[in-house]
């Protein structure tokens, strides 16, 4: 199970600079699909890479779906010589990305972001608006009742205003 | 050394607000078959009620895959 509580919480103690985006984020927005991970694109400094992996070393991260046994480390020169890593941990699903496609990194994805508290903890999250254009830009199929959903949430919070 | 600039060429556009995304006819058509309702019921809530109803979910769908299993 994705303790997506604790996973945010773990984060934000630890002063990672990370954005959520993926399923948790059009939760965030108003979704009512279910998802079963934790989407983030974090900051590639190499400072926030190492508060990154202090956050989750305690929480056996290893590649989803790779063979048991393999020589995965988590370390700072792992995750710098890669950029997008796909995980299983102790608290679940967690999808770490350097660089999305249609939205690029950290610095790219901020500017489309806000802040939002939940679990008692403040994140930033990526804005409805990018979340759809970031879905748009994977081109998947399996999205596109997803993408569906967030341009009505899209049109219903404008008939709000 | 004397810097030609381009007038004809259109200023960066420095907005930071996202641009509108043109209509899609494949995504329009799913939209028929969603429940407006039950979204907008979902933001009457706040941010915290909606992702720990999420967390609900996650529990009761982890629940489920263990019952598979058993």
């Amino acid at each position: 199970m994705t303790q997506f509580d604790v996973l945010l919480q773990t984060l934000t103690g630890a002063g990672v600079e990370f954005i959520v985006i993926g399923g948790v984020a059009a939760n965030v927005h108003g979704s009512v699909r279910h998802t079963r991970d934790l989407d983030i694109v974090y900051a590639r400094s190499a400072g926030n890479i190492a508060k990154l992996v202090a956050a989750m070393r305690d929480h056996a991260p290893y590649l989803r779906g790779a063979a048991p046994g393999l020589p995965f480390k988590w370390d700072e020169q792992t995750i710098a010589a890669g950029l997008n890593f796909t995980l299983t941990t102790a608290l679940g699903e967690f999808d770490i990305l350097g660089e999305v496609t249609g939205g690029g990194g950290y610095e790219d994805l901020l500017p489309h972001s806000t802040e939002t508290t939940a679990f008692g903890v403040t994140f930033r999250c990526v804005s409805l608006p990018k979340l759809i254009a970031l879905k748009r830009a994977a081109g998947r199929p399996r999205d596109f009742d997803a993408i569906a959903e967030l341009e009505l949430l899209l049109e219903l919070r404008g008939s709000e205003q | 050394m004397e810097v030609k600039t381009d007038s004809t060429r259109p200023m960066a556009d420095t907005r930071t607000t996202d641009v509108p995304l043109q209509p899609d006819p494949v995504i329009e058509a799913y939209k028929k078959d969603i429940d407006r309702g039950m979204l907008v019921n979902n933001l009457r809530r706040t941010v915290d009620e909606r992702l720990r109803e999420l967390l609900r979910m996650e529990a009761f769908m982890d629940e489920l895959r263990r019952g598979r299993r058993a």
